[in-house]
Parts: C-alpha cells; structure tokens; sequence
C-alpha cells in the first residue's frame, strides 16, 4: 500500500487541476482500467490520451509531478515518520459521509490524518456558527454538544474561533469524540498536537487536513475547509449565522441540496440571519437542540419579527468583518478577494468590513487594479469577484 | 549507452581502462533505473558502480553512508577528478552544511554524501524535496540489519524512504560484510525486486594469528615485543576508549611511535589523526573501532585486536580495511581467556535496557510529548539507553518522532501496542550464538580465512596456506623479567588525564592518580567511603603525590581548595589536609555548598548531572583566592562535571589557575 501512497500523493499535487478532475481521473484508473496508480504513472503518453482522455496539457501537468516523485518521496516518508496517516477516497477508512454528501465533485481524494480514525466512521454532528458568536450561541453549541457526545456522536469542528472552538471544547468537556479539520496542511499544527496530545492518544480526537501538508494558514485554505466540515457531518446545527459568509452560504447551499439543516430559533432582540435561514427551509430547534416544528408554521412564522433591511446591511457588515479578520497576515488583496467571492459590496462597505483606514476613492482605484474584480453598475457602484464560485455547490450535485 | 561507449567515458574521467564484469552488470541495471544490493570485499571497486552512472544522471546522487572518513576521502578523491561532490555532515559547522545544501538545491552537485542521522533533519528533508535527486546509495547497507553487526537505527528511515521511492527510481546498496541472513534481511526490507550480486569474500594476502595470553599485561609485552618487527604501519585495535590511552602511553613508554584515536577526541584532532595515518606518521595508531573503516589507506600492514570483537563478522568488518593493495598484512587477535570474555558478554547483555526501563519511557511520554533531554531528565537513563528504547519504540509502531521546530519530540501513538519483548530476547540469544563462533574461531585448529568465508557465506572452501594453522606458526608468550620490569614501571607512572580545560586556559587539565577499575584503587576508595573503612589509605596518598609530581611539579600552587563533601563526610577533606602537609602547600576550607546535591552517581546522565551542581558553589572568603594557583582535591572523577563547575565558579572570582587532581578516574562513564 505505501508503494501506492506516492502516487496518490503525487497525483494530489497536480498543479491546477479541480478535484472534480483529479478524482474522475481516479475513477478511470482504478474502476475502469483496473490498474494501481504506480502502474498508471509508469505508462506513456499515447496511452493517457487514449485511454484516459487526456489532453496535450494535462499530460504536461502530470510529467512535472512525475519529475517530483524522488522529492514527494522525501515528504512521505517525513510525514509517515512523524505518524501522519493518509486516506484515500477508495479506502475503507475513509469517511463514507463525507463522499455521500460532496460526491465524486467534491470529495478530497487524499485525507491527511492523526489520531483515531475510526472516528471517520463514526455518526457525527457539525456545530457551525459565528467566529464571534454571542453567549446564547455558545451555551447552545455546548447543549448540542453534550447530547451529541451522550448519543456517541463524533462533532465536526472548524477549529475557528467561536463555535467551532466551543463545540470541540464541548466535546472534550463531555469526554465525547470530535474531529478538527484544519484550515492548514497537517504538519503545521504543532500547538494543537501538544494542546490535544491526551485526547489524541485516547482516541476522542481525530486532527484532519485535505490540504498539502505544509500549506500554512490562509483564508483561502480555510474558506476551502468550510465544505470538509459540512460534509463530514451527518446533521448540521447552526448556532448563529448573519445573512452572508461561510456559515450562511454553507447552509443555505446544503437547503437547496436537501439536507436537514437545524437552525437554533433566536430570541426576538438577536441581530443575525437565523430566521432567515428557517424562512428558507432549514428546521428550527431550541435552545436544548429540541424540534420546534407545531410552534412554527409558516403563518406563525411570519409574526416573528425579521431584520429589516436597515439592520440587515450592519449585521452583514459586521459578522464578514469578523470572517475577514481571521488572518492579519493575509494580504489586503487576499482579503478583498475573498470578502468579494461571496458578497457584493461598494467600496465603503468594504473598507469597513475589513478594517481599513483609507478613503472611499483609493479604495475604488485600488480595486480597479486588483484582476477579475468587476464592477456593476449603479450609485454608489458595487464590485464582486468574478467566476469564483467556491462557496455554492458546497454539497455537491 | 553500451559497455564500449562506457568504458571511453571511464577512461577519460577516472583514468580506468575498464569495468570488471560485475561493476558493468551493476551499472546497466543502475541506469536502467533498477535497484541493485552489491555485496563485495573491501577494495574491489564498489563506489565505482555509483559514482560512474552518477555522473550520466541529470540531477544530484545521494550517498548515505555512516562514515564521516569515508565521505571526505572520497570527495577529495573525486574532487581530483573533477567530479563535483560535497559531503554533510557533524563534523562541520551548520554554515558549510546549509551552504552545501543550497548549493544542492540548485544542482550544482554531482554528488552528495551524507550520514544517515540527516534524514531526521529538517533543514535537509525541506532541502531534499527541492533537490533534483538521480539516485540513491545506501553505503554499508548491513547498517540496516538488526541480525547485522551495526544495526543503526537511523538507516531504519532510509529503508522507508526507499520503499517510497517510485519503481524506476535507481538504488545501489553496498557492504562488503553481509551473512546471507542480513543479505536476506536486506532484500526483504529493500524489496521490490532487488537484484544481488555476492562475490567471493577471501583476502588472500591476510595472515591471521591468535596469541593466546595469561595477562593483559601480556598483550603490552608481545607488542612491546614484536610490532617494530612487522614492516609498515598499522591499527592496534582496544575495546575500550581508555585503552586507546594506555596502550598510547606504554608505546610511547618504550619507545614506539603512536598515538590514539577515539570518539571522545575533537573532530579536528582526529581529522589530523586521518591525515597521519594516510601519511605513515605513526608506526601504530591506537583506536576504538570508530577508525579505519572508511579510510582509503592501500596499505595497512598490520591490525592487532587487543579485544575480542563479540562476532566474526564484526571482525571480518574491522580487518577488511586492512592489506587492499594485495601484499602481505598481518591480522593478530589477542585472547586472554582469564579477561576477554567479561566485556563481550556484559556488552551483549547489556545490549537491551530492562523491561522496567521501557515503561519508565512510555509512562513519561504519556504524560507529554518530550525531546530526549526532558525524556532524560523525567526518566533519569542514560542516553545511549533513551536512544536505544526510542528507536525500538519507534520500530514496534508504538511512539512517533515528531519534528518540533528545530528538534525532535517524542509522543505515543493512538492505539499503540504493548512493548514486544521477545525480538530483544531472540537478539541476545543470536548474539550469543554469534559470540560462541567467535570463540570458536580463537579455538581454531583449521584454516582461519575459510571459517570467516563460510561464515560470511561464501560457497566455495580453501585453504588460505597463510594463517597460523596452515603453517603451523603457532605463536606463544616468551619473555623475561626486563620485561616485567618494565610493564611494573610503566604502571608506577602512568596516571590518567582529566580532559577539563577551559578555553581561557584557566582551568586546566588535571590527574589521576589511578584507574577507578584497575588495580584495586576502587576497592579501597570505596571500603573507605561507603563500608566505614576510615581516612583513605596512604597508598592512595603516595599514588596521588606520584601523580602531582608528574604532571604538576614545574608549577607552584599558592592554596589547596578541595570538593567540599555530599556524603562521604571529611575523607576528602582529610586527604587535602594531608595532601597540604606533605605539599608544604596551605589548604582553605572556605568552598562551600550552598545547598544541598545528590552524590553524582546516583544520575544516569549528563542533563542530570550538571542540574544536580549547577550554582551550587560558594566562597566566602574570595580576597584570599585572587590571582592565586590553586590545586583542587577531590576522591573519584567521573563526569567532570563537578570540577568544570567549581572551575567556572572560581574563575569568576579571578584566581589564576586551578588544576584538578584526584584520586581515581572512573572507566567509560556515561556520554
Ligand atoms: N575496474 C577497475 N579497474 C581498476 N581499478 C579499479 C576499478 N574499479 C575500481 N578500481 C579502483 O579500486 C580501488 C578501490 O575501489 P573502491 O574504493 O571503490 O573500493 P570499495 O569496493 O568501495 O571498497 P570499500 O569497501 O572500501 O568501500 C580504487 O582505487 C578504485 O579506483
Ligand atoms: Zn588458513
């Protein structure tokens, strides 16, 4: 089997290449032709344009990694020397929720991991929320995590503040089992090794990176984590989420996908985006995880007072600026970018999202320079990222 | 490229006119990115194999080979030729290390040698995934063998790394010391169809003696005897690095030029010692096995066992560098039945910690993840015993070495298993059985060279018609009491050295008066310490003023300062005093503890040891030691550590010198 692991690793490494590709390229392999990946990395090129439906460039892709391999080589045998695992999709280790709910699309070929993972197997819950989500969320996610923990399910956490870092402690505090997926590659989580040490050695948690080992933090990676973390999880509690960022468009993806999504109802003074999130389909729970559906039909349902559009707007503003602080480090262009993939804002909104203390025309020119930002018309004019559409199809076809 | 094209190349780069027949069935396979296990004598020409197809290679080959020796004569070597090649390693400063492997990196290299230990480096296993690698060696591959005679742990992740490597990804692994069951060990933890060549392993110019001896005095005599008689130069080979020196000393006492060699000497002194020996500086070099293996010296005359190496393949491994240039080389092993068969059997019973130790380590790492210096501290065991529990740890899946900045740290795994003793018990009973055919050897009455070949493996069975069996040269014990009378005089004078000095020369190197484990120096120093057996005995005092004499009479001392006590009361203190009558030298009571430390021996390890007395010294008269020469007393010396505390104190507060001396040095103490 190690024999095998280069490749996958290898193939993991294919510079630009969707997983979508990657994994459809698996499948050709090791369903249709029926070979290992070693005996596919050592066939000519006619072949892969044969038989694979390669192209001219994909073909360029792959000789690049195989010129690698002596180097990827070295990187293995570090990982597995320090007592990393690896997973693959074709394995039956690997978490059959996860390829359920992100499909062939979605679902990372290669899962890089420390601990018990059994725990992959295991019935599991994601609480998702807030990076600064109020109390009442996190005594809710910590309720949902001790009756999680009591029925022995694993919690899925983002390892990011707020929710995610309250349903981990959670789950530890209620000796339940929990997985980090991290918005890093695996051998940078040092801190979090030592932090865990016990409970990894005991088995009540799992570390989880689908990113290149080394990768270090970055919005990037940990927007592309949002998905890993709904797709481990075999029901959804949301604690708390504004109309716009990671948790809404999560959740609002996994409603248009059909899957049950339980939505803690707020109290009549909370400014955030819960009840729209009920509006649109996901089921409304108490603050003990409890269904609320006879309280709640439609007609009640409207008398429940919904943020106005006024209100609207500052929450939005508020809970992305939190999303977009994350990393400090992180370029300002990195930031634009990515505040811009899922929301379209003018440049005031921006610079108050992010922060910024510049002026409404630099910020306008600014933009302008940044690639694939594009502008739409109307006063004052809003801009959003082009072609980026990540955080959509979260779960899949 | 076919083997005419080939052999042109060869000549025009390595002055060689032509391969012979296995080297050429090597090299196609390397080039046809095959993997090859090369099992040939000493001087055959194995490095070829690699170093030929290295240079048709784009990128860089990686030798990984133990010897430090090895890699610079070979890089200078080829470095003549005009083959870029560099070599990492301990030896040199991380500068020149990192510099090579940028230079790495960018491909500037032909080839790199380095040690085996480098895989556990971070900064090199980020270098090695930018590198363009060609091919890898693994140099001295029974290295990864338990059955082998120097299983190294770090050879462990070559293995892996190697396991990883894609299918045509070339690899040559060579030892010139392999049985067949390490040579099968090898294939099976190589695998992948790996192709072995085995040739023939006979030194035809070898001579082989045994001398049997009653004494290890005997052993002296016999060199002191013979060894000006044997033409050109050579190794004398000791068990212990203590006697690396006394050996020295007693060639230099009667008059035949040495010198010694051991690990406990600094990287450049035994570069220095490297470069003698290559230049014949010395008739003899004494040393612990850590030299000749690797050296590239043709003409080695002479290697002279003075202990029973615990195998005969550790054996064979130690002569094999001596004779490659074909003439006649004398190969004498000493046995002194009475002696020689302690140390062997303590080194292979001692060769695995006790059950207990292991669960000390594994209870400590459940607690936290810990780098081997805390593991040393939480666990009080020596090092050589940490790194050997670790790396069986690591070998049975039940801890991970973790990279942790720049060092390492140890955690256990999820779901390890329990510690398997049993491979550590087969281990012992195979080193056994490997020793009692060493004996065998010695016991010989047939022909010596074909009892090693068989044992190695080899298929044919001949008569070497050169050892002391075949021509019935049996040598015995023959001298008279000049002699004798010499060995007792070279005893009388000879007093260890205290390897303490400092860099600015204020503390400096002390004496001994004796051995702790020769002679019965031990017996009384410990009848009088920890039996109640009273001050320590006049004879000890008329040794330690034998040894001042020695090595201290051209300098004058203005006070006697001795260690003040831990346990054993005033006896120090009293043999200072007396010390200071006879010395005509003023003795000060003024070196104080200020708090209270553990006796030293009861610490396993460095760590521990310098913890125990770190700041622990105090003067409290200082006005009175200013500038002043001062002999420093104490009874046993083992670590050092307690004398380069009290030295770091003192010369704090300005004295001019101080020079330790003391009763007993201790043999082979830990690190
Ligand atoms: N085909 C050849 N013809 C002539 N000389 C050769 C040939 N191959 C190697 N030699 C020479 O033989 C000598 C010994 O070679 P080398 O150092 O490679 O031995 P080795 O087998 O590696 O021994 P060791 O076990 O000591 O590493 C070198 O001086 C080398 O130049
Ligand atoms: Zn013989």
């Amino acid at each position: 089997m190690n024999e095998e692991l280069l490749y996958w690793f290898a193939l993991t490494q294919l510079k630009n290449w969707g997983i979508f590709k990657k994994n459809q390229l698996i499948v050709k392999i090791i369903t249709e032709q029926k070979i290992t990946l070693s005996q596919f990395f050592n066939l000519k090129s006619d072949n892969y344009i044969e038989n694979f439906n390669l192209d001219k460039s994909d073909i360029i892709d792959l000789d690049r990694v195989k010129k690698e391999l002596p180097n990827l080589s070295f990187l293995l045998e570090d990982l597995l020397a320090q007592g990393y695992e690896l997973i693959t999709i074709n394995s039956s280790k690997y978490s059959k929720t996860l390829k359920e709910n992100l499909k062939l699309k979605y679902s990372p070929p290669l899962l890089f991991i420390k601990g018990n993972s059994q725990l992959l197997q295991e019935d599991s819950i994601a609480i998702v929320g807030s990076r600064d989500a109020d109390e009442i969320s996190l005594k809710f996610t910590d309720k949902i995590a001790e009756i999680a923990s009591k029925e022995f399910k694993v919690i899925i956490s983002g390892f990011a503040k707020g929710v995610d870092k309250q349903a981990l402690d959670s789950a530890i505090k209620y000796n339940g089992h929990s997985i980090i997926v991290l918005p890093q590659g695996i051998m940078t989580f040092n801190s979090g090794f030592n932090k865990y040490y016990k409970e990894i050695q005991r088995g009540d948690v799992l570390v989880l990176s689908t990113f290149h080992p080394k990768a270090p933090w970055s919005v990037q990676l940990a927007m592309s984590r949002n998905p890993i973390i709904y797709g481990l999880a075999k029901g959804i509690y949301v604690a708390q989420s504004s109309d716009k960022g990671g948790t809404w468009s999560g959740v609002i993806d996994g409603i248009n996908k059909g899957r049950k999504i339980f939505v803690r109802l707020p109290y009549t003074n909370e400014k955030n985006a819960n009840n729209i999130l009920i509006q649109k389909g996901a089921i409304p729970v108490d603050q003990g995880g409890n269904l609320i559906e006879n309280k709640f039909n439609q007609l009640e349902f409207n008398d429940v007072p919904i943020i106005n559009d006024d209100n609207k707007k500052e929450i939005s503003t508020f809970d992305l600026s939190v999303n977009a602080q994350i990393e400090p480090k992180a370029s300002i262009d990195d930031r634009i970018r990515d505040l811009l993939s899922y929301s379209e804002l003018t440049s005031k909104e921006i610079i108050k999202t992010l922060n910024l203390d510049w002026k409404i025309q630099k910020m306008t020119s600014h933009l302008n320079k940044i690639p694939n930002i594009i502008k739409l018309t109307g006063k004052p004019s809003k801009f959003y990222l082009k072609g980026d559409k990540r955080i959509n199809n979260l779960f899949g076809e | 490229m076919d083997r005419i094209e080939a052999e042109k190349k060869l000549n025009e780069i390595f002055k060689i006119d032509h391969f012979y027949d296995t080297q050429w069935s090597v090299i196609e396979k390397i080039l046809k990115g095959e993997k090859v296990l090369l099992i040939e004598k000493t001087g055959f020409g194995k490095s070829l194999c690699f170093q030929f197809p290295a240079l048709l290679f784009e990128g860089t080959t990686i030798v990984f080979t133990p010897l430090i020796a090895l890699m610079r004569d070979q890089v200078n070597k080829l470095d003549s030729l005009g083959i870029i090649a560099k070599c990492i390693n301990s030896n040199q400063d991380n500068e020149t290390n990192s510099r090579i492997i940028q230079e790495a990196i960018k491909n500037q290299i032909k080839i790199l040698y380095i040690a085996p230990e480098r895989m556990e480096n971070i900064e090199w296993l980020n270098a090695a995934r930018q590198m363009n690698i060609s091919m890898i060696v693994v140099d001295e591959a029974h290295c990864i063998s338990t059955w082998g005679h120097d299983f190294r742990p770090a050879y462990k992740r070559i293995v892996n790394l190697v396991n990883l490597l894609h299918a045509n990804f070339p690899v040559l692994a060579t030892t010139a010391t392999a049985t067949k069951s390490v040579e099968e060990d090898i294939k099976q933890q190589i695998g992948k169809g790996i192709y072995s060549y085995r040739g023939n392993l006979i030194r035809d110019n070898f001579r082989l003696f045994v001398i049997k001896v009653n004494s290890e005095d005997e052993k002296l005599i016999w060199l002191g005897q013979n060894l000006n008689k044997i033409d050109g130069t050579g190794l004398v080979y000791t068990g212990t690095r203590t006697n690396t020196e006394i050996y020295a000393k007693w060639f230099d006492y009667i008059g035949i030029k040495s010198t010694f060699y051991n690990a406990d000497l600094e990287p450049a002194t035994r570069e220095e010692i490297e470069k003698g020996l290559l230049a014949n500086r010395w008739k003899c070099i004494v040393s612990t096995n850590a030299l000749g293996m690797g050296v590239d010296k043709p003409d080695i005359r002479f290697i002279v066992h003075t202990q029973t190496p615990i195998s005969p393949i550790h054996y064979y491994q130690e002569i094999g560098r001596a004779g490659r240039d074909g003439k006649n080389t004398f190969i004498i092993l000493f046995f002194n039945p009475n002696d020689d068969l302690s140390l062997p059997k303590a080194f292979i019973e001692g060769s695995k910690p006790s059950i207990s130790k292991y669960q000390k380590v594994i209870s400590a790492l459940k607690n936290e993840r810990l780098g081997e210096q805390k593991l040393m501290k939480a666990t009080n065991l020596k090092q050589n015993e940490v790194r050997t529990i670790k790396a069986d740890l690591i070998e049975q899946n039940i801890i991970n070495e973790v990279n942790e900045n720049k060092s390492k740290i140890y955690e256990i795994k999820f779901n390890a298993p329990e510690v398997n003793f049993q491979p550590f018990n087969e281990l012992k009973e195979h080193k056994t059985k490997d020793f009692e055919k060493m004996i065998e050897y010695i016991n010989l009455e047939s022909c010596r060279m074909d009892f090693l070949c068989n044992y190695l493996g080899d298929a044919s069975s001949n008569k070497c018609n050169k050892c002391d069996n075949d021509t019935n040269h049996i040598v015995t014990m023959n001298y008279d009491d000049s002699w004798k009378q010499k060995i007792d005089e070279f005893h009388g004078n000879y007093f260890p050295v205290l390897e303490v000095s400092s860099h600015n020369g204020k503390l400096i190197d002390g004496v001994a008066a004796s051995f702790y484990g020769v002679s019965n120096v031990g017996k009384m120093i410990h009848h009088s310490k920890y039996e109640n057996g009273g001050d320590f005995p006049d004879n000890l005092l008329k040794l330690a003023l034998r040894a001042f004499k020695k090595k201290f009479k051209d300098l004058k001392f203005d006070l006697i300062i001795y260690v003040p006590p831990t346990v054993s009361g005033n006896l120090v203190r009293n043999f200072a005093q007396k010390l200071s009558e006879i010395l005509k030298i003023p003795i000060s009571h003024n070196l104080h503890k200020s708090r209270e430390t553990k006796p030293q021996k009861i610490f396993q390890n460095a760590v521990l040891k310098k913890e125990n007395v770190q700041n622990v010294f105090s003067y409290s008269k200082t006005n009175e030691i200013m500038n002043k020469n001062i002999l420093l007393i104490d009874d046993i010396f083992d670590s050092g550590y307690t004398v380069k505390e009290i030295g770091k104190y003192l010369i704090a507060l300005d004295v001019a010198l101080i020079a330790p001396l003391v009763i007993a040095k201790t043999v082979g103490g830990d690190l």
